[in-house]
């Protein structure tokens, strides 16, 4: 499995790859992120996600999570897209990151975490250049460490999220 | 050179450690794309960064054309970390700071006993990492030209690629 569907929901439903409640800095509940396996999209606001981010014996993770507001469609060609994903190439890698893919065409927006944030880390997403970012805390069980993207290639396979590789992975 | 090392056959899975100090295979990093794998000597000689500038260039073509970078060189992960920053490069480079893949390579540039680095070298390998072709770079114009690397890069792709000729109704 190279990509899964993700949201932020309210609660958490049943048969879920993996879930973890979100909380604001100042500790507010925020929701449930939600991961699903690939298969038919569970509901109409989820996204691909990289699955390999997924690590039920990860910790718990500064999160900054990137979401479209509601009716807004930006393309993954979109310049401002293509430019975040740059500096997210060239920039320190976070603990993990994938963007969100709608389909083959659409952003859906981006998730990235450190267990460890620096100061200004959430300052520095390159992905809310696009759409603001939500700064959150994630429980421990949901998230892992991943190796960075390989780079340099920016593009996506298909409709699977940056940075799944390969055509295959579809 | 290790005298495996030539056209048609399997370049070695090397697996070492990134400018971010994560363990790396080269099968994981070309992830199904043709690759370029660059040995360099290190930040410290001219003719690298002038060979680097050229490829900082050559990376806006990679970026879009579903191919791979990877450098490697004997340098510790932060002081490529901080030359890969310094280049704005967005490709990922391997540490063989132990220099166990130099060995397995037989790439040691004799002439620097100060640095011990690679003997420049370019590999342009198919996703399976067959070697498709190499470029001794000890001299300068023994490096590939970026017209050399795209004809390389389009030969790979044509060969791999089955939608090569794109989809027809």
């Amino acid at each position: 499995m190279t990509w899964c569907w993700f949201a932020l929901v309210d609660q958490a439903p049943a048969g879920l790859l993996a879930s973890t409640a979100v909380h604001d800095l100042d500790g507010q509940r925020r929701g449930v992120l939600a991961a699903w396996p690939a298969g038919e999209r569970p509901r109409p606001d989820a996204a691909r996600l990289d699955a390999r981010v997924l690590d039920p014996q990860g910790p718990r993770m500064a999160v900054s999570l990137v979401l479209p507001p509601p009716g807004v469609q930006v393309l993954f060609d979109d310049p401002t897209v293509v430019g975040a994903v740059k500096a997210a190439l060239a920039g320190p890698a976070p603990d993990f990151v994938s963007t969100l893919s709608v389909d083959a065409s659409h952003f859906g927006g981006a998730v990235s975490g450190v267990a460890e944030p620096w100061p200004g880390w959430w300052s520095d997403d390159p992905f809310a250049r696009v759409f603001p970012a939500r700064r959150l805390w994630a429980d421990a069980g949901m998230f892992g460490q991943t190796a960075p993207p390989a780079g340099p290639v920016h593009q996506r396979y298909g409709p699977t999220p940056w940075p799944v590789e390969g055509f295959t992975s579809q | 050179m290790n005298p495996a090392l030539e056209p048609g056959r399997l370049f070695p899975d090397l697996e070492l450690t990134d400018h971010s100090g994560n363990r790396r295979t080269l099968s994981a990093l070309a992830a199904g794309d043709p690759l370029v794998v660059h040995c360099y000597r290190g930040w410290f000689c001219p003719k690298e960064r002038a060979f680097f500038a050229r490829l900082c260039q050559f990376q806006q073509e990679l970026e879009v054309a579903y191919s791979r970078l990877v450098s490697v060189s004997v340098e510790p992960p932060e002081v490529q970390a901080a030359f890969r920053a310094g280049l704005d490069a967005r490709w990922t480079f391997l540490s063989d700071a132990d220099r166990t893949a130099l060995v397995q390579l037989d790439l040691q540039e004799s002439t620097d006993t100060v640095h011990d680095p690679y003997l420049p070298t370019v590999f342009t390998l198919y996703p399976d990492r067959t070697i498709h072709r190499i470029y001794n770079g000890y001299w300068f114009w023994g490096r590939p030209t970026m017209e050399e690397l795209r004809q390389d890069l389009r030969q790979i792709s044509a060969a791999v690629r089955d939608d090569w000729e794109g989809p027809q109704a």
